[in-house]
């Protein structure tokens, strides 16, 4: 991990046609940092990354990954930095090993470097025994752990995951998500992109995309805070969806959310007291805890106003 | 289960229905039927042909007379022979030959005037490249009789024979009417067999050849049901060709069309059974394309008797030539479309067609069976 | 230190033989198919129509009738299938694909002989076959002239060089060889291609520091390495088998191998350019291979072709492949008399390979 790790991006533009996929994003993510890249399909997040990973060219604008150019040195990037996504295919009739040794050629590995290589990555995501099995034996995710581990063969500054877990089952999320955070604890900078917004409040920060204009950028405790006015307050009972109706227009109320089997209740500054008299003569058993706004919140809420204006 | 034909039909449409959305949504398909007959005709008829004009030949002169001119001109002048270059002596004739200049050479020997003066056989040499083997006997055939024209002319002597030949079927002589009702089979023969093998054996590569099995759907239901929409394709396929031949070449039908229409629908079914069954046992595209080329690419046009006559074969493949379905309905075709074959031209031609798509569809659906169990 | 993009070569080349391997089916398909197809062929052309089923019907009925049609099927060329008494019994012999020539000898052969007026034979050919209907004629019109005839003013002398019984295999089974060659050399490729797209691994490719000319010569590499010893094989199998002479240098051979490997590799990348799936990638070679398999000058010589089609075949790799092997084996020809024949692959391939290419470049932006 010889570079600078870290991506520079400098007024980062995209046209296909008349259509502007990606205009003028400009921001920075610093070295180990995990870094989340969020936002609707066709908002422009693939075509950020693409220009990032230096497949697809700007039409304006630069961004350094790593201290590499990527408008004029995109193979220099190439070589620096690891992807991985949805659709990594490996090649299902080769072995984990085999595909493994392929994707470490691609990026110069070989001899005895590649072979460590292979297995200290092999043993960074638990994989060891599983090297011989043929890849399409293998369940969908440990395809993605393996995935994971040939991206990080050559030992890159940067990882770019676009969206990681797709279609993958709530545990091997999980255990994804711990593999994350060892690679960025041992200095690596992650950049991901998810659907799954619970997983992105794991990011340091969050960037934000709307109709291909980065609109926040942030970590999602600050995000929630700047975007979701008010104090939100969970509301735990039995059958305490019906008190929708008893809340809904009350002043001071400015939003009510079902949400599991608790309610979400946001206001504005209205004190815990006086929600609890009213809610606590239908529902005795009432608890009620001071609640964080989610990422979802906030997208909604930042999409919502992208909308309206 | 007690077998109904009503729920049978019914099942069998809602198969070929998918099938047919399939190939809709898949031009490569469409343009692969149509395109292949059309590429094929077009390839057979114009530019496969049997027979050469103007066969480039070298001349060497060696006797310089009057009698030596008047052979050179008679076996050059007819068009079968093209005088390309005159050559010096043997080895500059031979040179030509190497490099492709000429297919022969024509050697008039020193002391042909004298010899001819005084009535005896003078001989004429020719020198043939025998790289190619058909132009070599081309021109062989073409110079003796040449020669043996100009040869009867000088001695003016009246023959034992007249000997009359009349040509029945094809009076021009002409090699498209012998190659285009053996292209249709071909192009059927390609068309059916690649095309379901390539199609199935991708549903096997995706799975969802697994989902249907998940499904009540009977074995022979699936296999019929599949084969329809191709069965369709192949029958477009041949009135194509039919229209096409008949517009351009002057094909003709002058015989049964019912038999004609029989016989093609046999033998596109017995070739979809084969497809399948190549499908069902690869279940990979690529060895799937490599097996239908294999098995139907090269025999329908070596083992059929659309290149080459069938009595022609050694013992051992024409016994191996009796298994190949392109071999009856290129028969069957000749005879309806050149000769006004009908029923009883054609019959054995319509039972070993027969014969061929039963044991493919037998073949293709216990093999699926064996699949699924 | 070996530099980069050789190692990225080498790991494209291993995988692509470890993918083969990893499927023994198709690792047999590769090798034995060529050249049992080979074997198998190479026994069915046989250009030389030396059997025309012939029906005879002789209304003379004397022992000199009888001496002629004996003396006509001496060769073997004709051969007795049907005795018939009227010609529309013959004919419908005929109609029905029994008999493909009908000769008929009319009564009184001797009276007319010694009235020294020529008896009238006639021949009625099945004209559906060209070369059989020529051949036949040929044989019975030789046969008639030649009877009680003096010698004949002018003799032909012919002298077959480099083949002289003209047997079919020696010319026949070296473009064999390369038809078999471009079935498998284009279509894998162009499917391979197609496969890893299909599954998903080229994009994940793409997005590696691979650069395409290092993607597509190791794509192609370890094909041409197979279609190398398959060829070597089925000259192999040719020379043991069918007597093909090998005259000519294998140095000579292996370049203008490699030179024709080149462009039905070529062909088949660009092929797999065009394609999204195997099956149009199929197709695309299909179209390929067709047309240059018939038009090669192997089945049927490019001098039999119309004039305007000529130079068409030009732009064919096969038909100057063939001409080389043909000439090359048969005749010893070497860089000498073929080198336009080498420039012409080295163009076509180049051609197609840097087509090729710069498709692949412009598509991935």
């Amino acid at each position: 991990m010889s570079g600078r790790g870290d991506i520079e991006v400098d007024h980062l533009r995209r046209e296909f046609g008349k259509f502007v996929a990606v205009d003028d994003v400009t921001f920075q993510v610093p070295r180990g940092e995990i870094f989340g890249w969020l936002g609707a399909n066709g908002a422009g997040k693939s075509t950020t990354i693409r220009m990032l990973i230096g497949v697809l060219e700007p039409t304006g604008g630069d961004a350094l990954v790593d201290g590499i150019s990527v408008r004029k040195d995109p193979f220099g990037v190439k070589r620096r930095i690891g992807y991985m996504s949805q659709r990594f295919s490996l090649y299902p009739d080769l072995t984990v090993r085999q595909n493994m040794a392929f994707f470490g050629g691609a990026y110069g590995l070989s001899g005895k470097k590649l072979n460590d290589r292979i297995e200290t990555v092999a043993r960074d995501v638990d994989l060891t025994e599983l090297l011989t099995a043929k890849t399409a034996d293998l369940p969908g995710g440990t395809r993605q752990r393996v995935a994971l581990g040939t991206s990080l063969l050559q030992e890159p500054g940067i990882v770019f995951l676009d969206e990681p877990t797709a279609g993958v089952d709530p545990v091997s999320r999980r255990m994804f998500w711990d593999l994350i955070r060892r690679i960025s604890g041992q200095g690596t900078t992650v950049f991901v992109t998810t659907h799954h917004l619970d997983e992105a409040e794991e990011c340091r920060r969050v960037g934000l995309m709307v109709d291909g204009k980065l609109v926040a950028l942030d970590t999602p405790a600050a995000l929630a805070r700047d975007h979701v006015p008010g104090t939100i307050w969970r509301a735990r009972a039995v059958g305490i969806q019906a008190a929708v109706p008893l809340l809904v227009g009350r002043p001071g109320v400015l939003d009510v959310q079902p949400f599991g089997s608790e309610l979400h209740v946001r206001v504005d500054g209205l004190p815990k007291e006086m929600l609890d008299d009213w809610l606590r003569p239908r529902f005795p058993d009432l608890t009620l805890e001071q609640g964080r706004a989610t990422l979802e919140d906030v997208f909604l809420a930042v999409v919502g106003h992208q909308e309206e204006t | 289960m007690r077998f109904s034909p009503g729920r049978f039909f019914r099942r069998v449409m809602a198969m070929a229905r998918k099938e047919v959305a399939h190939v809709r949504r898949d031009a490569g398909m469409l343009y692969l039927a149509i395109g292949m007959p059309l590429l094929l005709i077009f390839i057979f008829g114009f530019g496969v042909r049997f027979d050469a004009d103007d066969l480039p030949v070298v001349v060497v002169d060696e006797d310089h007379s009057e009698q030596s001119d008047a052979l050179i001109e008679a076996l050059t002048a007819s068009g079968d022979l093209e005088m390309v270059e005159m050559a010096e002596d043997e080895p500059a004739a031979e040179l030509a030959l190497r490099s492709n200049r000429a297919v022969g050479a024509l050697i008039v020997p020193h002391g042909f005037g004298a010899i001819r003066q005084r009535g005896g056989t003078g001989e004429v040499q020719l020198l043939v490249d025998g790289t190619d083997g058909t132009i070599a006997n081309m021109l062989l055939a073409n110079t003796e009789s040449l020669v043996l024209a100009t040869s009867l002319r000088e001695q003016r002597v009246m023959p034992a024979f007249a000997v009359s030949v009349s040509t029945r079927y094809n009076p021009a002589g002409e090699s498209a009417m012998f190659l285009l009702p053996g292209t249709i089979a071909y192009v059927l023969a390609l068309v059916s067999v690649l095309l379901t093998s390539l199609a199935v054996a991708r549903e096997w590569e995706r799975g969802s050849m697994e989902q249907l099995f998940a499904t009540s759907v009977g074995t022979l239901e699936i296999v019929v049901g599949k084969l329809l929409p191709y069965l369709a394709l192949g029958v477009l396929d041949v009135l194509l060709a039919l229209a096409l031949g008949a517009l351009v070449f002057d094909l003709p039908i002058r015989g049964s069309l019912p038999m004609l229409a029989l016989g093609s629908l046999l033998f596109i079914f017995g070739m979809l059974g084969q497809g399948l069954f190549i499908s069902i046992i690869t279940r990979s595209q690529m060895l799937a394309t490599q097996l239908g080329a294999l098995s139907a690419m090269l025999p329908s046009l070596l083992l059929s008797g659309f290149l080459f006559p069938t009595d022609n074969l050694p013992l051992l493949l024409r016994a191996v030539s009796v298994l190949i379905p392109a071999r009856y309905l290129v028969a069957l075709l000749r005879s309806v479309l050149l000769k006004g074959g009908g029923f009883l031209d054609v019959w054995q031609d319509l039972v070993g067609l027969l014969a061929f798509a039963l044991v493919t569809v037998a073949a293709s659906t216990a093999s699926f069976k064996r699949r699924i169990a | 230190m070996i530099p980069f993009a050789l190692v990225q070569l080498r790991a494209l080349i291993t995988k692509e033989f470890q993918q083969i391997a990893a499927d023994p089916r198709l690792l047999r398909l590769l090798i034995a198919a060529p050249v049992i197809q080979l074997l198998i062929f190479g026994t069915a052309v046989n250009f030389e129509v030396d059997v025309v089923p012939t029906a005879i019907v002789d209304q003379d009925r004397t022992s000199t009738s009888r001496a002629h049609v004996d003396e006509l099927m001496a060769d073997g060329t004709l051969v007795r299938a049907l005795d018939a008494a009227q010609p529309d019994d013959a004919l419908a012999a005929m109609d029905h694909g029994d008999v493909a020539a009908v000769i008929v000898l009319p009564e009184g052969l001797d009276a007319t002989r010694l009235r020294h007026r020529p008896a009238p034979i006639q021949i009625v050919l099945d004209g559906t076959d060209v070369r059989r209907s020529t051949v036949a004629a040929s044989a019975a019109s030789r046969y008639f002239a030649q009877v009680d005839a003096p010698p004949p003013a002018i003799r032909l002398v012919p002298r077959i060089l480099s083949n002289p019984t003209l047997d079919t295999q020696p010319y026949m089974v070296p473009g064999l060889a390369a038809m078999v060659l471009v079935i498998t050399t284009t279509l894998i490729t162009a499917m391979g291609l197609a496969r890893e797209r299909e599954v998903g691994t080229l994009e994940q490719i793409l997005v590696s520091p691979i650069r395409s000319p290092v993607l597509l010569t190791g794509k192609v590499l370890p094909y041409a390495a197979i279609g190398l010893l398959d060829t070597g094989l089925a000259l192999g199998a040719g020379s043991l088998v069918f007597d093909v002479p090998m005259r000519g240098s294998l140095v000579f051979l292996a370049v203008a191998t490699m030179l024709y490997l080149l462009s039905t590799l070529g062909a088949g990348l660009l092929v797999a350019t065009v394609a999204r799936t195997q099956q149009q990638a199929f197709m695309g070679g299909f179209f390929f291979m067709i047309p240059a398999i018939l038009l090669s000058g192997n089945m049927t010589p490019v001098l039999a072709m119309p004039k305007w089609m000529v130079p068409v075949t030009y732009l064919n790799p096969l038909r100057w492949f063939i001409e080389i092997l043909r000439a090359n084996l048969l005749e010893g020809s070497g860089f000498r008399e073929l080198w336009v024949h080498l420039v012409m692959l080295l163009l076509i391939g180049s051609t197609l390979f840097v087509t090729a290419l710069l498709r692949f470049r412009t598509k991935l932006g």
